[in-house]
């Protein structure tokens, strides 16, 4: 009986002293997340739920308006110097969050730590066009890219700076978990992993203090219990809203829904080496086949914008004068039988993304109407989904799929990845076979000339609206639920930037 | 009774190692973590990564390093949290083990009072309704039960937190949510095994001595009823525990199942491998513990 009571005492002893429910208090501002990055560290990992925390903790080079613009951050200037090189002039009397002052040489420190290829960083990739970064004086800095960069402004907006003192004392462990250091609004606190973050406004901030004092990130996975909390006000925001809950929230007393189109679009990409997508009417035909407005309406809660390609609205390069495709079901049906199928054909379709199942299951009932019989496939977004991706398309005719573009708001971040051939590309290397496209997407990446790069876009977004290497569907929007108490609206990038964000006037 | 333990030892050596084993299989059939981890880059990057994490040897190599390394009490770094996986799920098993520990202390709590009474007064009314309401716990499924408690006790009645693991009031709803699981079956044990003893001679022996009938019930019945009970408990106990990642999910408390979850999705090896190690061991201890327990109540186990 003793011992039981000392390993009762042991189990009482392992939960933390409980604090007052802190969310209660006026001046702080909780947030819910699906989980936590595995680092604080804004190097070390490339996830949305990772980067909505660093953004208010670290500052980057660059920062994006809600309209999208790119506005000074920690540098006040910038300009092209050549095809490859640019200069940064950074902003004086910037403080770390341990009261150092920012400098040059934690700008190209930054840079070198993910260039380090032994530090295995998953944000390499994003930035390896980089060949050197030179601090030219105590306010200046040079970037020098490989080749021409275009989207070299859009990866610097999150590219967070760090104090290369700092993390040379503490090291890369500690950094990532115990002490994170910044320029940004709030300063850490701590971190109880999958539970919660907590920050404090840091009053040196050179934007000046942010509106909430403390600011709280905690982990919530399940969606339904994330709603329970907004309205009972232990969570002030909550993001990926789905169409079935928005009406139980924009009802509440307590809460308020803000919802924005967002640089995400849905497609299904074909495989086009194989029958019968390797024939033009087949992948037009099932283009047609498709009632967008109707899924948009009914099944979206009307969140949503038909596009005419995988090129959105709010991309650089988009061209408003392609026109999506029409619903036109007896067209399909025509299509399809000057393929040589006039009894139709049967295809098998694909997809992890679980919250739109119901979605990917009325567009293969909607492609069987016309008589391309499709049979969806849903695939658990874990190990199975990235297994079967890496099986290189082998098993497979057409791919549902969304894609984010990674927050790069340029046309190149979905035309590469979804129709280049170039091996170690995305998956445009198995399925799309578009004649002479790959070469107008080198082209237009490799200059920094942006007219030339919108009439090379214009030219690609023709070219594969009249070839159909996936059938295109829609964008989809952001939707937070948010508590009265707070003042604050979802942004085009998906980016939760809570120094926006102020308690509502009572 | 040395032997004994020695043998149940052994036994726990072996079933750790086959739990590693199997795990190891399992996760080198489920995908290529690299590509998770840096996904826009080229495929030539990933390569010398790959190579430099050693995915290139063959398996037998990794797993002999992989064996090697476990008995060091090193499960390497995890990929994505860049530290030692060890720690990481170490640090998550308090709150793994107080939320089972809650549960089974509730479950316990329930179940052999309420299966005591119902075998004492068999096919009353109590008995049936005891029966009856249980039964209704076990048949919903443990996410549904958890939400519908969210939606009355935290949404409707504002008596405790929707979740969370910040106060001692967000414990009450996950460790109702998972006692819910694992009470019928007990209660079902206690009240069989109970029935089975109470009509033996030696119990009507113990009543015609004169003894009070809840001591006849206490004392006699219940340590020979206790046998099966528990057995039952401490398999329950790993069910629990696999229980407990959706519970921990539900209520968003930072558990250890909640960790594996993630690693499996990401397939951070090291962490899973860790994970599954940990509670394989935990469950392992368990019913040895229960082995333990048997011969203390049983006292012919001993002499055999």
């Amino acid at each position: 009986m003793k011992r039981f009571i000392l390993f009762a005492a042991a189990l009482v002893l392992a939960l933390p002293a409980a604090p007052a429910p802190v969310s209660a208090q006026k001046d702080t501002l909780t947030v819910a997340l699906v989980s936590h990055a595995p680092t604080l560290d804004p190097h070390m990992h490339f996830e949305r739920v990772g980067i909505l925390v660093n953004i208010n903790m670290f500052d980057s080079l660059l920062h994006r308006s809600t309209k999208l613009q790119f506005e000074p951050s920690l540098a006040t200037a910038w300009k092209a110097i050549s095809d490859t090189q640019w200069e940064f002039k950074i902003r004086k009397n910037v403080h770390f969050h341990n009261g150092e002052v920012l400098t040059p040489a934690d700008v190209k420190y930054s840079f070198d730590r993910v260039l380090d290829q032994t530090k295995k960083s998953p944000q390499y990739g994003n930035i390896r066009a980089i060949k050197e970064v030179k601090v030219v004086d105590a306010e200046t800095v040079h970037i020098i890219t490989d080749k021409p960069f275009p989207l070299l402004l859009e990866r610097l907006v999150f590219f967070p700076i760090v104090s290369k003192k700092h993390v040379e004392a503490v090291g890369d462990q500690a950094f990532g978990t115990t002490s994170p250091v910044g320029t940004g609004p709030w300063k850490f606190v701590e971190w109880k992993r999958d539970q919660l973050i907590r920050l404090e406004a840091f009053d040196q901030h050179w934007r000046g203090k942010p509106p909430f004092k403390h600011l709280i990130f905690r982990a919530v996975p399940e969606t339904a219990t994330q709603v329970a909390e907004v309205k009972t006000g232990g969570v002030d925001i909550i993001r990926d809203v789905s169409a079935d809950l928005i009406p139980e929230l924009k009802t509440h007393p307590q809460a308020y829904i803000s919802s924005t189109p967002i640089l995400r679009v849905h497609y299904v990409n074909l495989d086009m080496r194989s029958a019968p997508f390797d024939k033009k009417p087949v992948r037009q035909a099932a283009n047609y086949a498709i009632d967008k407005a109707t899924v948009i309406q009914k099944m979206m809660a009307g969140l949503g914008t038909q596009v005419a390609t995988t090129v959105q609205p709010l991309a650089f390069g988009f061209d408003p004068e392609v026109k999506p495709y029409a619903f036109d079901a007896r067209k399909a049906k025509e299509l399809l039988a000057q393929a040589g199928y006039p009894n139709g054909v049967d295809v098998t379709l694909h997809s992890s993304s679980v919250a739109y199942r119901p979605v990917f299951e009325a567009m293969a009932q909607m492609l069987t109407e016309v008589g391309i019989r499709a049979t969806p496939r849903m695939w658990d977004p874990g190990p199975a989904w990235n297994k079967f991706l890496q099986a290189e398309g082998k098993a497979t005719q057409g791919m549902y799929g969304t894609w984010g573009n990674y927050s790069v708001f340029d046309a190149d971040a979905v035309l590469h990845p979804l129709y280049h051939n170039e091996p170690g590309g995305w998956i445009g290397r198995w399925y799309a076979r578009v004649e002479g496209l790959d070469k107008l997407i080198d082209e237009a990446r490799s200059t920094v000339d942006q007219p030339k790069r919108k009439r090379l876009y214009s030219q690609i977004q023709q070219m594969i609206r009249e070839e159909a290497p996936s059938i295109f569907l829609w964008t989809q929007y952001d939707t937070l639920g948010i508590s009265k108490k707070v003042q604050y609206a979802a942004r085009p990038d998906e980016w939760l930037w809570l120094y926006d964000a102020k308690p509502a006037a009572r | 009774m040395l032997s004994l333990v020695t043998r149940r030892l052994i036994r726990l050596v072996i079933v750790l190692a086959g739990v590693s084993l199997v795990t190891f299989a399992i996760l080198q059939v489920s995908g290529d973590p690299i590509a998770l981890m840096m996904p826009e880059a080229p495929e030539a990057d990933r390569a010398v990564l790959r190579q430099s994490m050693g995915f290139n040897d063959p398996l037998p190599v990794q797993f002999a390093r992989f064996l090697g390394n476990i008995v060091r009490g090193d499960f390497g770094h995890s990929f994505f949290h860049r530290e030692p996986a060890l720690p990481l799920v170490l640090a998550r098993m308090p709150t793994t083990l107080l939320l089972t520990g809650l549960a089974m202390g509730l479950s316990l709590a329930i179940a052999v009072p309420i299966g005591i009474v119902s075998a004492v007064r068999r096919n009353s009314a109590f008995d049936h309704i005891a029966t009856l309401v249980v039964f209704l716990g076990t048949s919903m499924p443990v996410f549904w039960t958890g939400i519908m408690l969210i939606l009355l006790f935290a949404v409707r009645l504002r008596v405790l937190p929707v979740s969370g693991w910040e106060s001692w009031a967000a414990l009450v709803l996950p460790g109702a949510t998972l006692a819910t699981f694992s009470t019928p079956l007990l209660l079902r044990i206690v009240r069989s095994g109970m029935l089975e003893v109470i009509n033996l001679d030696y119990v009507r022996t113990a009543r015609a001595k004169g003894v009070s009938e809840w001591f006849v019930v206490c004392r006699h019945a219940l340590t020979n009823a206790a046998l099966p009970l528990v057995t039952v408990a401490g398999l329950q106990f790993g069910l629990l525990l696999g229980g407990a990642i959706i519970t921990e999910t539900v209520f968003a408390v930072p558990g250890l199942g909640r960790l594996i979850v993630g690693a499996i999705r990401q397939l951070d090896f090291p962490i899973v491998q860790a994970g599954v190690f940990v509670i394989a061991l935990i469950v392992v201890l368990v019913n040895f513990a229960v082995d333990m327990l048997y011969i203390y109540l049983n006292p012919q186990i001993r002499v055999r």
